[in-house]
């Protein structure tokens, strides 16, 4: 479905991604991994099409893109309809002035005769259907990013590229999350440097290393139970512990906000 | 001269130079004060003009209507003199802000006050934070339209970002106070 080949990017002279390479399967669902910093939003909205490269490429289903294929026609109809990125900041997403508006916009667009039904379905579905008639700017943090993913999912999407889509939820909301995102038909690239979630988000993790580079593709329980690679992707920590009067200092990987 | 010397001679210019801009009031100075400006930015003239046309053209637009409809409504003629005289004031004060920023490290020519430099640090910060965002919201729209995005969805797309941006800034430099205040600064 994906295939990216030796891509690099930057922002003026400070390189955010340099000769990355992957391929992504219909259906799979991965974890992108990496410290802050490392390029993976950037990777995120070059996968999108929102970012040109510098250099190499991506292909979603065969046809190469980029920001200047994308700028009309079918081919930017098709991409947008089939894939969707939901940014860190939901508040960026959404513009409409209710939530019912926000979830039928990609719908209406497409000119779809179930506009409506697909917003009260979607809207239902992620829990913020008695918000409809609210302005989505009024809502709380894990709400709006429930209402951008509804947005998104109203038009159903095949791809679906989801950037720290837990960090701006509570306790209860972010297993609520992680169960709806394993039941999605769809395929899933998540982001997330909480180390606790990505097993529940990917059996596949592609990690970037503070370097810029993909330092590891491969199964994501063995990228966590490995602390040299945890540690060389500044993914995990020491410092000292305390147990009553003993105190030892070691490398691990445990949450942290 | 010292870099920062220079920064600071070019700081006091630019002060100069924009109040005498704000004292101008002869279509034909400030005419040559703009050209002048232009050949002062050389290569990079286009950029700015366009910068400061983009910069001011809200702002003299809504002046210049409401005016000229006030004259009109009292006197039916048009102020030509007066529409000419402030736009063009208007637009010499931006091209020389732009100008500034472009040629001169405020760092630098801030640097003789410790106070001015952290002032400048905290918006600067601020700035680039919200720069940020503001691309975001771009690129957002952008990933969100399936049709290249109607004028109705650009205005509503860009009044929400700048309420965004309002809020925000608000919000950050109540915290960027109350920082400053933790660390004794209001002492």
């Amino acid at each position: 479905m994906i295939r990216v080949d030796a891509l690099c990017h930057g922002y003026a002279d400070q390189p955010s991604l340099i000769d990355v390479s992957f391929r992504v399967e219909a259906g799979e669902k991965l974890v992108l991994l990496g410290a802050n910093g490392c390029g993976k939003s950037t990777l995120l909205k070059i996968l999108a099409g929102l970012l040109a490269p510098r250099a190499g490429s991506v292909h979603y289903a065969g046809a190469e893109i980029s920001p200047a294929l994308l700028k009309r026609g079918e081919a930017r109809r098709r991409f947008r309809r089939e894939v969707g990125l939901l940014f860190q900041n939901p508040d960026v997403m959404l513009f409409n002035p209710t939530v019912y508006d926000e979830i039928a916009f990609g719908p209406r667009q497409l000119g779809l005769a179930d506009a409506d039904a697909r917003a009260r379905h979607w809207a239902a579905a992620v829990g913020v259907e008695r918000y409809l008639s609210r302005p989505p700017f009024t809502l709380s943090g894990g709400e709006k990013q429930k209402v951008a993913l509804a947005a998104l999912l109203a038009l159903e999407p095949k791809l679906l590229l989801l950037d720290e889509p837990a960090a701006a939820l509570d306790p209860r909301t972010t297993g609520w999350l992680v169960d709806f995102l394993a039941d999605l038909p769809v395929t899933l690239l998540t982001t997330t440097h909480q180390l606790a979630l990505a097993g529940e988000l990917g059996a596949r993790a592609l990690v970037l290393g503070e370097d810029h580079r993909l330092i590891y593709d491969g199964a994501t329980d063995a990228f966590l139970s490995d602390m040299e690679r945890l540690v060389a992707a500044n993914l995990a920590h020491a410092h000292r512990h305390r147990h009553g009067a003993l105190e030892h200092r070691h490398w691990h990987a445990h949450e942290w906000p | 001269m010292n870099p920062a010397h220079r920064a600071r001679a070019q700081l006091l210019a630019y002060a100069v130079a924009v109040m005498l801009a704000s004292a101008l009031s002869t279509p034909a100075w400030l005419l040559a004060g703009v050209l002048a400006a232009l050949l002062l930015a050389g290569r990079q003239a286009l950029v700015i003009l366009r910068r400061a046309l983009l910069a001011t053209l809200a702002f003299s637009a809504v002046v210049s209507a409401t005016y000229v409809g006030h004259v009109w409504w009292l006197t039916a003629t048009l102020p030509w003199d007066w529409l000419l005289t402030v736009n063009l004031r208007v637009l010499l004060m931006a091209l020389l802000t732009f100008l500034f920023i472009a040629r001169v490290n405020l760092f630098l020519a801030l640097g003789f006050s410790r106070r001015l430099s952290f002032l400048l640090v905290l918006a600067t910060s601020q700035a680039l934070a919200l720069r940020r965002t503001l691309a975001d919201f771009r690129l957002a729209l952008h990933s969100r339209t399936i049709r290249p995005a109607g004028l109705r969805a650009r205005y509503r797309a860009a009044a929400r970002a700048m309420a965004w941006l309002l809020d925000r800034a608000l919000a950050n430099a109540h915290e960027s106070a109350q920082a400053l205040q933790a660390r004794g600064w209001f002492e």
